[in-house]
């Protein structure tokens, strides 16, 4: 494990420092995102004011505000870029570099990637969500922070990054058969961002289309933590859906393994 | 202007050469837009399962908003996508220079040579919402409705264009701008819900620094109640217009402000 860590933090630390010259650019695009969490807080609180009631399919205001940034924060924890390097190192044929090292290729990605969630936990995660917290703590007037939910959300988002991670090494594989991915790209980003919950909460969608997403493994990616974070979960429920995550952690790295097998036989570099 | 249109009409021929070449990851690009809307509808319908008015508003009224805020949103990303390259990366990497050597104008140039087909995706959607919700959302079908309707949609397109043109023209000055392009073009997401849900200050940003409520929100209220048409559709020309020329302005001092990150 220290000699893992020896071989492959080198290639997290250099991905922080070339990530934090552009902390500039960071900062902008949460300020983005962060105006969508308003616009949907401001419906939400019109939606409770028209309808008069508190509760909205078993979601209090409370709950949605909640609900809103939490998932917002959890989809730094769980970005991944590793589709973008796969697909860019094939293209500038600089994925040679990487084969002749004597590293496992997986394992390098990896720990570059797995720098975006580490910067972004520590510049934009802490940060919102204390003031979530603050917040919640004021409407309420106690303080409604849950460590115990808090740690289990920690875990929950790491394998709900595992997930992400493997899945977009298999899209960057693509890339081996196809040498445009920005109409892929995009569409993998909007149908995951419906599947994963983080538009509408699964919870609000009929019967069947939510029994169906909720074992798949986009739901692991940002409602089952979220979900988590909330206290929503039964302690059973918890188990369970903690399990079905390490199970699509499991099943998704033995697959980008099998697509890694059969891409690398396709690979030709030109030039490069 | 004719010599224009006639280049124009080149560069567009060309541009539709190079989709073809890559025709499915366009089709796919413009079905993700459209899926992305689709989303978006289908929450409302959710919402509005539960209750009966949002805001004042009955579900077709919301969605003639939505609806419409798409078609302004769709005809600036067809037709002026460039821009966002020009705040991420042309003036970065020195290759504005280009546009400067060319006898026809530099944002002429930068404008003509992308056309995005992927908003079609928000067009085609756009176009559908209102045809299906105009009626029972109170809209009377009148030729001056139908005109106003047209100006309505090319100012909104605008200022679109002005909030993209002003904020890319900084990359003149400060090299990469598309963050702050992003920042501003998020706002839009405002306009696809009635004003009157946000906070006082809020409404007054939208209205009046970032006017996007008049992309969407006022001019549907006139449309779908007749009420105010100085302030919803006259409002919006006078905003728009000023807007543009404040964004020129900014564009044509950056210009001379430009020096060449060279390469």
């Amino acid at each position: 494990m220290g000699r893992v860590l020896r071989l492959y933090f080198p290639f997290t630390r250099a991905s922080i420092q070339s990530s934090l010259m552009y902390s500039l650019n960071m900062i902008f695009f949460s300020l983005s995102e962060l105006l969508y969490c308003f616009v949907m807080y401001y419906l939400w609180k019109a939606v409770f004011e028209s309808s008069g009631g508190s509760d909205f399919m078993g979601f209090d205001m409370q709950d949605m505000v909640l609900y809103l940034f939490i998932t917002n924060v959890t989809a730094y924890l769980t970005m991944s870029d590793a589709d973008n390097t796969i697909a860019d190192e094939i293209k500038d044929g600089s994925i040679s570099m990487r084969l002749l090292k004597p590293v496992s290729f997986s394992m390098s990605v990896l720990f570059k990637d797995i720098a975006g969630p580490i910067v972004m936990f520590c510049m934009v995660f802490v940060p919102m969500t204390a003031c979530v917290e603050i917040y919640r703590a004021v409407t309420v007037g106690a303080v409604m922070f849950n460590i115990v939910n808090f740690a289990l959300y920690l875990v929950s988002a790491v394998m709900a990054y595992l997930i992400s991670f493997f899945m977009n090494m298999c899209f960057g594989f693509l890339a081996f058969y196809t040498t445009n991915l920005w109409g892929m790209g995009m569409f993998k980003k909007i149908v995951l961002k419906f599947l994963s919950g983080a538009v509408i909460p699964l919870a609000f969608l009929p019967d069947l289309l939510r029994n169906i997403l909720s074992f798949l493994p986009f739901a692991s990616l940002s409602y089952i933590p979220v979900m988590i974070y909330m206290g929503k979960y039964s302690t059973s429920e918890l188990v369970f859906n903690m399990c079905l995550q390490l199970a699509w952690v499991a099943v998704l790295a033995l697959l980008s393994r099998l697509v890694w097998k059969s891409a690398i036989k396709k690979l030709s570099v030109q030039g490069g | 202007m004719k010599r224009l249109l006639k280049i124009y009409r080149m560069m567009l021929s060309q541009n539709i050469k190079a989709l073809m070449e890559y025709r499915i990851d366009f089709i796919i690009g413009a079905l993700s837009f459209m899926i992305d809307q689709a989303v978006g509808i289908g929450f409302i319908f959710i919402i509005f399962y539960q209750i009966p008015q949002l805001g004042g508003f009955t579900l077709d009224q919301i969605v003639f908003i939505y609806g419409f805020s798409l078609i302004p949103k769709g005809l600036d990303h067809m037709f002026t996508d460039n821009l966002w390259n020009v705040g991420y990366f042309i003036v970065q990497k020195g290759q504005f220079d280009k546009y400067l050597t060319r006898p026809i104008s530099p944002l002429f140039h930068v404008i003509a040579e992308k056309f995005q087909i992927d908003a079609a995706g928000e067009l085609i959607m756009g176009i559908v919402l209102v045809c299906i919700s105009a009626g029972s959302a109170g809209v009377r079908f009148t030729w001056y409705n139908v005109l106003l309707f047209i100006v309505a949609v090319i100012f909104a397109s605008m200022i679109y264009t002005a909030i993209k043109l002003g904020t890319a023209a900084l990359a003149f000055r400060i090299k990469v701008s598309g963050q702050i392009i992003q920042v501003f073009y998020m706002t839009n997401e405002f306009a696809k819900y009635p004003a009157v849900i946000y906070g006082n200050v809020i409404k007054f940003i939208i209205t009046y620094v970032v006017p996007f409520a008049f992309t969407g929100y006022y001019p549907c209220v006139y449309f779908m109640t007749g009420e105010n048409p100085l302030f919803n559709i006259g409002g919006l020309v006078v905003i728009s217009g000023l807007l543009t020329f404040i964004a020129l302005i900014i564009w044509q001092t950056g210009l001379k402000a430009y020096e060449s990150a060279g390469s």
